[in-house]
């Protein structure tokens, strides 16, 4: 049996953004929102933190760390062979060690990002409502089969007094996968 | 006054959202134009003369070109400078316009961004042709090898320069990349055949656009925008220092890393001129890309010209300061008068004097005039990589050894090629890639219409 969701379905990013405020505040849980564009507020509302800048900056260090190993092994220990009375372990390894720093970080960050996001090529979309994508905000409440009827109409209502366009119920699509934190 | 938005509206015409996915996508949906068949077809024909030019260097050898004992540097590094400095164009405007929060830069950095990445591939492959043995092009890495094991030198600013071009151009790639994603969806979910519906799922990875998604990939957009940004300064330093560490006269100064930078974020700029311009003419998107667009870029390109102008004075200033007979002779008898004054000539007068009548208003926003400067500003900055190029070496400290430096039919064969491989680059994109941010556009509709009566409030 699969699950059943009521979706409000917006057309503006500021109502939107009050609608998300609103429902959060009156203790409903928001299971997603889905965006045709980032909608800044809704990140602070919905208290969504990431930890992708710590990462980035541990892939630095590990970049900057790796480089100057392989450069000082090279250069001093494997084979230390003089370049223009220049010393051994140079000054100017910054300069790589400063360019692999970037390659090693923008490269993992990259991949991070789809790793967490456990998208990819290949992967299937699976839209909730198409629109989404092109203008229409949605906001997504999940329908437990233990909710009274009024708690039910407590949302409906609630979704349409924000200004909601439309509001659909409809069960999940089979292949949906919930995100993780 | 203070009130008053410096760039005003920067989407014409009260623009919905859905209109904004409609008109962005219009070129994909729509049949092939003529016009673009045409292009695609010449620029085959270049691509095709640039292969064969590639075929002779490689089969017969280096001597092919026109470089000899004395410029043993020819057309061969004046293009990887010139497509590396048009690279420029993406990571300088798009990355620096974005760390900035500059709002207007949505409906130009996609496009800009993909310059950057033919425009790299196009200068990548002048080192290796220049190499003479393609085939033993993989010595430049640093890998356990049986002669020793003998490393690199890693003081060398040619490996810095292997180093920093290929962290560019895959830095500049996943840039442009994770920034069409959510593009790329869009694509998908109005496309009506089932290859396309299966090519841009692919493509756009599964994306939905849910509100986590969302976070992480601004930030992801962020991080990778803030890391490629000192990536554009270092770049062309590293370029620049590929003449300057040498002892010749006219490379040898302190002032080349920020002068060629400078240089090259003007030729980049100059190029998304060019580039931008025919766009909105064709493609009829003048509501997204305004007079207001060109006006801004082209106020840049003002200020930067101004210090161009100010570089070729301090170089010819300090040359007469300093009192180095070589430094002067390669200054004042060899490029100010001599025999590459009129590429000197040409140079100052693309780069320094003609920007500047960027000063006047009318000029700015007559297209035409812009698009005809713009191009002047691309050829300008080619004829400077010739001036440092072919002066310094062709007349060096001894007079025996002087030699001329003509090109070849090969290496213009080469260069005619690499125009064609960034001609069908750009044209490639514009069939089948969303050439505007569509997901960026829409998010500064609602916050720059209404900024001045929000203002106000």
């Amino acid at each position: 049996m699969s699950k059943i969701n009521i979706i409000g379905v917006y057309s503006d990013e500021d109502v939107f953004a009050d609608a998300v405020q609103k429902i959060k505040d009156s203790g409903i849980v928001i299971k997603n929102v889905f965006m045709p564009f980032p909608v800044h507020r809704v990140f602070h509302i919905l208290g969504l933190e990431t930890r992708l800048p710590v990462m980035t900056f541990i892939y630095g260090v590990i970049g900057v760390g790796i480089t100057f190993a392989f450069l000082f092994w090279t250069s001093v220990v494997n084979y230390p062979l003089k370049f223009g009375g220049k010393p051994l372990n140079s000054l100017s390894f910054i300069i790589i060690m400063f360019v692999m720093t970037i390659f090693v970080a923008t490269l993992l960050t990259f991949m991070t990002f789809f790793i967490r996001q456990k998208i990819g090529p290949g992967k299937k979309a699976v839209m909730i409502d198409p629109r989404s994508i092109d203008d229409k905000f949605l906001i997504v409440i999940g329908k437990d089969p233990s909710m009274k009827k009024e708690e039910i109409d407590r949302i409906t209502s609630l979704i349409k007094q924000t200004g909601a366009e439309e509001i659909n119920e409809r069960p999940e699509p089979e292949d949906f996968k919930e995100e993780n934190d | 006054m203070y009130l008053t938005d410096a760039r005003g509206i920067l989407i014409k015409g009260n623009k919905t959202y859905s209109q904004v996915s409609g008109d962005v996508l219009r070129p994909l949906e729509a049949k092939t134009p003529r016009w673009w068949l045409v292009a695609t077809f010449i620029s085959s024909l270049a691509i095709a003369w640039g292969i064969y030019s590639i075929y002779v260097t490689i089969s017969t050898g280096i001597g092919t070109w026109g470089i000899n004992n004395n410029v043993g540097w020819g057309w061969g590094i004046i293009n990887f400078v010139w497509w590396i400095g048009i690279g420029h164009a993406g990571t300088a405007f798009s990355i620096f316009l974005f760390i900035l929060r500059q709002k207007w830069r949505t409906s130009i950095n996609r496009a800009a961004e993909a310059m950057t990445v033919v425009a790299v591939i196009c200068a990548g492959m002048y080192p290796l042709l220049h190499m003479g043995r393609v085939w033993d092009a993989f010595f430049i890495l640093p890998y356990p090898n049986t002669r020793g094991p003998l490393w690199d030198n890693f003081n060398s600013p040619l490996f810095w320069d292997v180093v920093a071009i290929s962290t560019y151009l895959m830095a500049s790639a996943v840039f442009w990349y994770i920034g069409m994603i959510p593009d790329l969806a869009a694509v998908r979910e109005r496309a009506t055949s089932k290859i396309k519906k299966a090519v841009y799922s692919i493509l756009s990875f599964g994306w939905v656009g849910t509100a986590k998604a969302w976070l992480r990939y601004e930030t992801a957009a962020i991080l990778l925008g803030g890391l490629a940004a000192p990536l554009v300064v270092s770049v062309h330093s590293v370029v620049s220092m590929d003449f300057a560490t040498s002892v010749m006269p006219g490379w040898h100064t302190t002032i080349f890393p920020p002068y060629f930078v400078v240089g090259a974020i003007f030729s980049g700029f100059g190029m998304v001129l060019t580039l931008m311009i025919l766009v909105r003419k064709i493609f009829h998107y003048e509501d997204y890309v305004t007079e207001r667009h060109v006006d801004a870029i082209a106020r840049i390109l003002t200020f930067i010209s101004l210090i161009m102008g100010t570089a070729y004075a301090t170089e010819l200033f300090m040359a007469w300061y300093a009192g180095g007979e070589y430094e002067m002779f390669t200054f004042m008898k060899n490029r100010a008068t001599g025999d590459y004054a009129l590429a000197f000539w040409t140079m100052i007068t693309c780069n320094a004097i003609i920007p500047q009548l960027f000063w006047f208003k009318k000029i700015r926003h007559n297209l035409i005039i812009v698009f005809i400067i713009s191009l002047f500003i691309n050829l300008g900055m080619w004829f400077e990589r010739y001036v440092i190029v072919v002066t310094s070496m062709s007349k060096d400290f001894l007079p025996a050894s002087w030699a001329q430096y003509k090109p070849t039919i090969t290496e213009i064969g080469i260069f005619v090629g690499t125009l064609g491989i960034f001609a069908l680059g750009v044209l490639l994109f514009f069939r089948y890639i969303p050439m505007i941010s569509i997901h960026e556009v829409k998010a500064i509709i609602k916050p720059t219409t209404e900024t001045n009566s929000r203002k106000h409030e």
